[in-house]
């Protein structure tokens, strides 16, 4: 059963989800708006009729829940949360919300070109609906902030609705740079809230307010959460961004920017009241934070000409009033609350809702340029004269009632006597210059003189009646005698944000006191402004247009940028250089932050230790260290190859003496093919260029060996420590070799415990690794074969005509002597009878299929360097490399499934040889899951290096030296000078120019 | 011995620094190997004790841990299949860039 708080934010998704497929399936197309925003507004509507019904348990005073677990492990659960705020919230978003989409259909004009335009608007504003609802719906922080995301991200995409736009695009950034920048410090904030207080859980984090508030982080905790409120808010000094919001369609604004996303902020500060509010931090910044914005509202909205900015402005003031209003610690402030925040909503969308009929039927929004609209529509008139006169504070109507409380809590004695003056001062001023703004609405756009060039008339009845019925609402609650529940649902609103309980009374006259006075001042104040406005507005316009707060915004873009230019001046491109800067950084924080210790050292080996070993394990590391400095020192690239094989089959002396007889096979059938391979892909380099690279690497000067040789000693010096202290204080007890040699011989019945380790215990890894050095080779392929020619490569290298192919150079040459072509045909029959051995008693002897695959791979390479490519392609048909890969897995697969099937466990081992009765297998043989992988190993990664030789070695990709030789033999070919043959080595030897030079000098 | 091992690991690492500080792509290169080789050694060296026969099931006396040796074991494998990768691309860079110096691979070019 789905719990009756989930289905609304349910029907909103399943909605949005429908409006999605409308905007991309063709349907959408052919759909006439306005029944698009019939469809769609169902969901909100019935969202709101659900709501209305859950209503009576909450204003009972119950709450509901809902959770679903997410990550229980982390105490992280889905979970919705509804309480009086909640629902305040969640009927004005989802009423508001039905409303606005059905106005936005008679609002868009189905185009004939672009026709899908109105659904992605509906998808956008679905989508919106869905985060806001979550939003105010969510019963845990982290739920919270996702769809507070949610909600910055869709009004990204409603703002920059007219995308062709680039004012559009502009004011989409930086409302999203702004609310989104807010959003991170937000999430740090919740984050520490929810680790503070050992719960993510809204409730929980509620009744923790007396430990949070003496938290020592507590100032943090509050900064971060304010700056993600404040800006989503649209606080001074952020508040910018709202106005330049202004280029989203209308019903966008008049939905998102009055009613819901912007009062996200005023809900989340309301919603943490219990947790962090009551303190003199909370106070002080969110009172003269939100008294400076209210100001700012109301003096910069009045210089306005744009129905659209006045009315955001305007917008901005009351979200000052909002938050400065959280500040106070009185009960009487959150009853201001609760009635600001519903008088607001609904007169603020039926003004946004009406700009947009004004619009919509004159084709402006210039106050300079509407006038006397009474008359082409009456009723408009009426709607947005019934909302001003709300805006303005003007009994009877709701708005009068928030003005009245704001202004009870500016004078309540809780105000401390530094401020008692200067709030209700400013809550006069600014409810004057709101008054003066409301007459000019009323005044400069619908009374006055006619303009002629218009042709407004009234627009369809859907269309007036979404402003109407809001309207109608500020007026209701004013006229009607106490309605019972609205006022239940402000008293438990302000009741769940103050933390303690507030009764809400909704009558107009309360007698006469000081507010009523000085809602007396502000009324005829404004009054008075309203009369001289012609002449008061200019030099208004003069002062706000000097002070311009979006310069901040600017600047620190500015900084971003020049600090991006900075960051890359250091990115030179030269990789040695950050190389070093990582070396040098990773160095410098090993010491300050592990502040490494050298351990006492000891000289003394262990006990157990023959001498014998001891010293030949000295001597094979002075044969390492001294091999791998030869491969500095010395000059040719192959001798440097050649120190390098010699310092890794070292290693493979010392793994022997471990002893550790796997070990030192892989290492020793490795370090060859290595080999192999570095040779091949040093042949193909030109000729020029390593001689150049020789000249720069030996030539370099004094200054710079020195710096590399002090970075290179600083970084061995460091790990020196790190492998020092290791060594020294590593357990010297094993939690899991007891395990694996206890139960290699009985559960796996092999003999070697490092095989059953790889193929048995630690089977899923070794699977993965073959996959990955399948994947090596098939990068080498694609890398080399399928990049460089795809691409259009200018310089790839040309194909060269197959008949000459075989006389490349490299691994394709074909002057080796008949001797070694027949050594050739002998090892590899030799390796593949030795890979076979190695895969049968992979369990039970040193080997494994690592060493089978890469033995049998040498056996080809062998045959590549003796025969040439193209020959080696011809004789051994059956060398497919890609085939192997793939024969490899699927058969590491199809074992570990076959396991899965008689087991019932994926990659556990079965004894084929013992079920099929196999008796006359000889000793250390087994048929079973273990000699498949190993099969399987040796298949991959033979198929993969002999891929690896394939590809390096394919004379396709020659350079264009040996193209120009190819050409040459041609050329002697054609002139009959050489005949080319079977066994054309000797005339070749003569033909060719003798190679014996030196390549590096 | 600890003292000596963690001598040539740390020798190794830092001539592996060295050479991937030249500007010569094909030193780099090595240098890499060489890193990998020290990086298997330090692995072989932390095995929880030294062992005198091999880890095999039916060996007698004190066996030789086999756990670090399994985890080598795919480490081998893997920088195989990895430096053949870099080495590809330093094929790629030579035919792409003109060069093989370090110093002159930047910037994008097709």
């Amino acid at each position: 059963m789905i719990s009756p708080i989930v289905l609304p934010l349910l029907i909103c998704a399943l909605s949005a989800g429908l409006s999605v497929l409308l905007a991309i399936a063709p349907l959408g197309r052919h759909m006439p708006s306005r029944w698009m925003g019939w469809l769609l507004a169902i969901a909100p509507a019935a969202a709101f009729a659900l709501l209305i019904t859950e209503s009576p348990a909450i204003l009972a005073g119950q709450s509901a829940r809902a959770s679903i677990p997410w990550m229980p492990s982390l105490g992280l659960n889905f979970s919705l949360h509804l309480d009086g705020l909640s629902l305040l919230f969640a009927l004005l978003v989802s009423g508001i919300g039905a409303l606005v989409t059905i106005y936005a259909g008679y609002y868009f004009t189905k185009p004939e070109q672009n026709v899908n335009e109105d659904a992605r608007f509906f998808a956008y504003l679905m989508l919106f609906m869905t985060s806001m609802l979550g939003l105010v719906l969510a019963g845990d922080v982290i739920t919270l902030f996702v769809f507070w995301e949610g909600t910055s991200v869709t009004s990204f995409l409603l703002v920059a609705y007219k995308y062709k736009d680039e004012e559009a695009r502009r004011s989409a950034f930086r409302a999203l740079f702004i609310t989104g920048g807010g959003g991170i410090a937000l999430l740090a904030g919740l984050l520490l809230i929810a680790y503070s207080a050992g719960s993510a859980d809204l409730a929980a984090i509620a009744g923790s307010g007396d430990a949070l508030r003496v938290n020592a982080l507590y100032p943090v905790m509050f900064g971060l959460v304010a700056l993600g409120a404040l800006t989503k808010s649209a606080q001074a000094p952020a508040h910018f961004w709202l106005p330049g919001a202004m280029s989203a369609p209308t019903p966008a604004s008049a939905y998102l920017h009055s009613a819901t996303m912007v009062k996200a902020g005023i809900y989340l500060l309301a919603r943490l009241h219990p947790a962090l509010g009551g303190t003199d931090l909370w106070f002080w910044a969110l009172s003269i934070i939100g008294l400076i914005t209210m100001l700012i509202g109301a003096y910069v909205g009045f210089t306005q000409h744009d129905l659209k900015a006045l009315l955001a402005y305007s917008t901005v003031s009351q979200l000052g009033v909002l938050v400065m209003l959280i500040g106070q610690d009185a009960e009487v402030a959150f009853k201001a609350l609760a009635i600001g925040i519903f008088a607001h909503a609904l007169y603020k969308s039926a003004l946004f809702l009406v700009a947009g009929i004004v619009d919509h039927e004159t084709g402006t929004r210039d106050l300079r340029r509407l006038g006397g609209l009474w008359r082409a529509m009456p009723i408009t008139f009426v709607v947005s004269g019934v909302a001003a006169l709300s805006m303005a504070g003007l009994p009877p109507l709701f708005g009068f009632l928030a003005k009245e409380t704001l202004l009870a809590t500016a004078t309540h004695p809780s105000v401390p006597p530094i401020v008692d003056v200067i709030f209700p001062a400013a809550a006069v001023v600014a409810g004057a210059l709101i008054l003066a703004q409301a007459g000019l609405i009323v005044l400069d756009g619908f009374l006055g003189q006619a303009r002629a060039e218009h042709h407004a008339h009234e627009p369809p009845v859907a269309m007036w009646l979404a402003p109407a019925l809001p309207a109608a609402l500020s007026l209701a609650i004013g006229l009607l005698p106490e309605p019972e529940a609205i006022a239940t649902l402000l008293a438990r609103a302000a009741t769940a944000s103050y933390g303690a309980p507030v009764k809400v009374s909704l009558a107009l006259w309360t007698g006469i006191n000081v507010p009523l006075v000085l809602s007396v001042i502000a009324i005829s104040s404004g009054l008075a402004i309203l009369a001289v406005r012609s002449r008061l507005r200019p030099l208004f316009d003069r002062v706000s247009s000097a002070v311009r707060l979006s310069v901040l915004y600017d600047g620190a873009l500015t900084g971003i940028d020049r600090l991006a230019w900075l960051a890359t001046r250091v990115q030179n491109g030269k990789l040695r250089l950050y190389l070093v800067i990582m070396l040098l950084s990773a160095s410098v924080m090993v010491v300050l932050i592990g502040r490494p210790e050298l351990p006492a050292i000891r000289m003394i080996s262990e006990g157990t230790q023959q001498p014998a070993l001891t010293i030949l394990r000295i001597f094979t590391l002075v044969v390492i260290s001294i091999s791998a400095i030869a491969s500095v020192l010395l000059r040719r690239d192959l001798f440097a190859i050649l120190a390098l094989t010699t310092s890794g089959l070292s290693v493979a002396v010392l793994m022997l003496l471990e002893p550790a007889p796997d070990l030192a096979l892989v290492q020793v059938v490795v370090e060859s093919l290595t080999l192999v391979i570095l040779v091949l892909a040093l042949t193909r380099l030109p000729r020029e260029q390593r001689a150049r690279a020789f000249e720069f690497t030996f030539r370099q000067s004094y200054l710079g060996l020195a710096r590399d040789f002090v970075i290179a000693a600083i970084s061995g010096a460091i790990m020196f420590v790190i492998v020092l202290t290791a060594l020294t204080t590593r357990p010297r007890q094993s939690q899991l070799t007891p395990f694996f040699e206890q139960n290699a011989k009985p559960l796996t019945s092999a003999n070697d415990i490092v095989g059953a380790i790889i193929v048995d215990f630690r089977a899923f890894d070794t699977l993965i690794e073959i996959a990955v050095f399948a994947v090596a080779g098939l990068a080498i392929y694609t890398l080399l074969r399928y990049a460089s020619y795809k691409a259009g490569d200018r310089d790839a290298p040309q194909p060269i005509r197959d008949q000459w192919m075989r006389f490349l150079r490299g691994i394709a040459s074909p002057r080796t002597s008949p001797f070694v072509q027949g050594l050739a045909r002998l090892l590899l029959p030799l390796t593949l009878v030795l890979a076979a051995i190695h895969v049968l008693y992979g369990h039970d002897q040193p080997g494994d299929g690592f060493t089978a695959g890469v033995i049998v791979s040498l056996g080809v390479a062998s045959w590549y360097v003796s025969f040439g490519y193209e020959e080696t392609k011809r004789r051994l048909p059956w060398l497919n490399p890609a085939g192997f890969i793939g024969a490899g897995l699927l058969l590491t697969l199809g074992s570990a499934v076959s396991a899965a099937v008689i087991n019932g466990s994926f990659f556990s081992p079965v004894d084929f040889g013992k079920r099929l009765g196999i008796a006359s297998l000889p000793a250390g043989v087994y048929f079973s899951t273990a000699t498949l992988f190993e099969l399987a190993i040796c298949l991959t990664v033979a198929g993969s290096a002999v891929l690896m030789l394939d590809t390096l070695g394919h004379p396709k990709d020659a350079d264009a030296e040996s193209a120009q030789q190819i050409q040459a033999i041609a050329a002697l070919a054609q002139r009959g000078e050489i005949t080319l043959g079977e066994d054309s080595t000797d005339q070749l030897e003569k033909a060719l120019p003798t190679e014996e030079a030196k390549p590096e000098r | 011995m600890e003292v000596l091992l963690a001598l040539t690991i740390s020798l190794l690492f830092a001539t592996g620094i060295f050479q991937m500080l030249r500007r010569n792509l094909i030193r780099s290169v090595i240098g890499l190997s060489i890193i990998s080789n020290a990086i298997n050694l330090f692995l072989l060296a932390s095995g929880a004790y030294q062992g005198e026969a091999a880890a095999y099931a039916n060996a007698a006396g004190q066996r030789s841990d086999a756990l670090p040796q399994a985890l080598i074991l795919t480490a081998i494998v893997i920088s195989m299949g990895g430096f053949a990768v870099v080495l590809s691309m330093l094929y790629v860079l030579s035919v792409r860039y003109k060069t093989s110096d370090s110093d002159e691979v930047k910037g994008l070019t097709h």
